[in-house]
């Protein structure tokens, strides 16, 4: 059975990108445009990783990946994927230290980048 | 014997007299000695009557007085010519004996005998000094002034021009003595001036007012702010005007100033939001791009990628217009007639992906759709920028900005709540002072209330300030509409 990966981001246009990549290459799609339908989400299902976008209209996706991190098991890896940020922002890097998320991907970013990390998160 | 004892009575009232006046007395023959002194003078040069009576006046007068005054040639001037010399100044100084100063007089008593009577003055002397230095200290402060301060009589002559008005109008106090005040203003406002120190004459009020003074040199005309003031003598009666004047377009400049960095202030906040909204469909278009790039995808996938890159760059466009738009308001001042709903709407847009970022929950109610005002559009905007930003800033998580927009009268009310932390009561009345902060240090220049008091009061509007700690704050806003 393959996996299933979790979207996580309020402009629809970008879930649909995100889950063109992750469908090419054969994982199943969760997309949630929330915060609270993320964390709603990652209760019930299991998920091998995490796309997330750091802004949500409801909550930080910061917290969203402290909760993830707090799951007691199947913890996914979370990949923050942002335009708010950069690759060497000291936020992300205190949060790459803190083990809050796995890794970070700038947008706009290109689709073998995107690819890469979806693979080696697994 | 009797003739003796009246002689002698005579005697005896007339020293008693000569020694009660307060002024010093000698009594001086041909040869320049003293035959006869006063106690007065005893007193002031503290020496014995012994000391002086029979003596020379070079054995009585330091040398150095008698050179100054050369008071022995003006005696035996006055023996000579029998005509008395009055008011004669004597500065006394004397080893041990205080500073003094007379005025004295030579009087021909008959022709053996003159008096020299020495009156005092040192007190008043040292009053009309200080006078002296009073009226100085304030022509000094008049002089320095960096505003002009003139005065005219009260038909609009000048009568005093300092040293301002002489550097803005290029005119020297000798140009202008004696000229009509208003013939040095802008000719189409001659009449205006004219009028206001005509009311003068019976007004007991100030007047304040603008106009132009004309530059002599380039014949340019400066924009002035004036105060007319009656200027009143010691009885109250008006005898002219004093009129003070600032120029106003260094304040002017420096209000541009304030308001363009300012504004550099406020697009430093929006910069994050707009990066994080201008990335998202950059991505969107990059990488729907390289999925056109492959060769093995269907038609329907083309389609859809290429229609995704439109739109999204048509989203970045309009971010990065509005921002534009913001950035070069200012220089337009002209009012013209503006919708102010749309201003509103614009610059929500502009704020709208800060508010998301932090959570926070953008809405406005208006009563009507459109509604008209007379202002300079760039500057309203700049001023709903500003509150929109403070209230984000105070709201660090989340909260809702709520903007009601309604009309009582033929005045529109923009009041603006936000959810935020609020304002302490000790600065709710000086949140519209310049300078004044509550950001910390190096994050706020604490002129973008006071910017928005200014362009509110040059829209002939209003503005205030209502909150409760810990409860949120509301800026009102009111303007008169057309």
């Amino acid at each position: 059975m393959s996996k299933n990966i979790l979207i996580v981001d309020d402009e629809p246009d970008m879930c649909w990108i995100i889950s063109q990549l992750v469908q090419s290459q054969g994982f199943n799609v969760v997309t949630a445009y929330t915060g609270e339908d993320a964390c709603l989400k990652l209760a019930k299902g299991r998920f091998s990783t995490v796309f997330l976008d750091a802004k949500l209209p409801d909550m930080d996706g910061f917290d969203v990946a402290k909760y993830a991190s707090l799951l007691k098991k199947d913890k996914p890896s979370v990949v923050l994927v942002s335009g708010y940020y950069y690759q060497d922002d000291p936020v992300i890097h205190q949060a790459v230290a803190d083990g809050i998320i796995c890794n970070f991907l700038a947008k706009p970013f290109t689709n073998k980048e995107f690819i890469n990390i979806l693979m080696s998160s697994q | 014997m009797l003739k003796n004892v009246l002689e002698n009575n005579f005697k005896i009232q007339f020293e008693m007299l000569l020694n009660v006046i307060p002024s010093s007395v000698l009594m001086i023959n041909r040869q320049l000695q003293v035959l006869w002194v006063n106690e007065n003078f005893l007193l002031k040069s503290q020496r014995s009557k012994e000391n002086i009576v029979g003596r020379f006046l070079a054995e009585v007068f330091p040398l150095v007085i008698l050179q100054s005054t050369g008071i022995e040639e003006s005696i035996f001037n006055v023996f000579q010519s029998g005509v008395p010399l009055k008011g004669q100044k004597m500065t006394y100084r004397a080893p041990g004996i205080p500073f003094r100063i007379y005025y004295y007089s030579i009087l021909p008593i008959s022709s053996e005998q003159i008096m020299l009577v020495m009156e005092d003055v040192t007190e008043q002397f040292r009053l009309s000094e200080e006078v002296r230095r009073i009226e100085r200290q304030l022509a000094l402060v008049v002089e320095s002034a960096s505003d002009i301060v003139l005065s005219t009589d009260i038909d609009g002559h000048i009568l005093t021009w300092n040293s301002a008005a002489e550097k803005l109008s290029a005119l020297s106090t000798q140009d202008v003595l004696g000229r009509y005040f208003y013939d040095l203003c802008d000719p189409y406002q001659t009449q205006e001036v004219r009028q206001i120190l005509q009311r003068m004459k019976t007004s007991n009020a100030t007047h304040t007012t603008e106009f132009n003074l004309i530059n002599h040199s380039d014949n340019g005309k400066i924009l002035i702010s004036w105060v007319f003031s009656p200027m009143k003598d010691d009885f109250s009666k008006t005898i002219g005007t004093v009129v003070v004047g600032r120029d106003l377009a260094e304040r002017r400049k420096l209000e541009l100033q304030l308001r363009q960095s300012q504004k550099l202030t406020a697009l430093g906040v929006m910069a994050s939001g707009i990066a994080h909204e201008i990335r998202n469909p950059m991505a969107i278009c990059s990488s729907s791009a390289q999925f056109l790039q492959e060769e093995s995808i269907s038609k329907e996938f083309q389609k859809e990628c290429a229609r995704k890159i439109q739109t999204n760059i048509q989203k970045a466009s309009v971010i990065i217009e509005n921002l534009l738009r913001f950035a070069r308001s200012s220089l337009d001042t002209e009012m013209i007639e503006v919708d102010l709903i749309s201003v509103l709407n614009e610059t929500i847009e502009l704020v709208v992906n800060q508010a998301k970022v932090q959570k926070i929950k953008m809405q406005m109610s208006t009563q009507k759709k459109i509604i008209l005002v007379l202002g300079v559009p760039g500057l309203l905007q700049q001023v709903f920028m500003n509150i929109f930003l403070n209230a984000i800033n105070a709201m660090p998580n989340g909260g809702t900005l709520d903007i009601k927009v309604t009309t009582i009268g033929d005045r529109v009310n923009i009041r603006i709540n936000d959810t935020g932390i609020g304002i302490p009561p000790s600065e709710l009345e000086n949140i519209f002072d310049p300078f004044h902060t509550s950001s910390p240090v190096g994050q706020g220049t604490g002129l973008g209330l006071s910017i928005c008091y200014s362009i509110i009061r040059q829209h002939l509007g209003s503005i205030q300030a209502e909150s409760q700690l810990g409860q949120g704050a509301s800026i009102i806003i009111t303007l008169p509409f057309i």
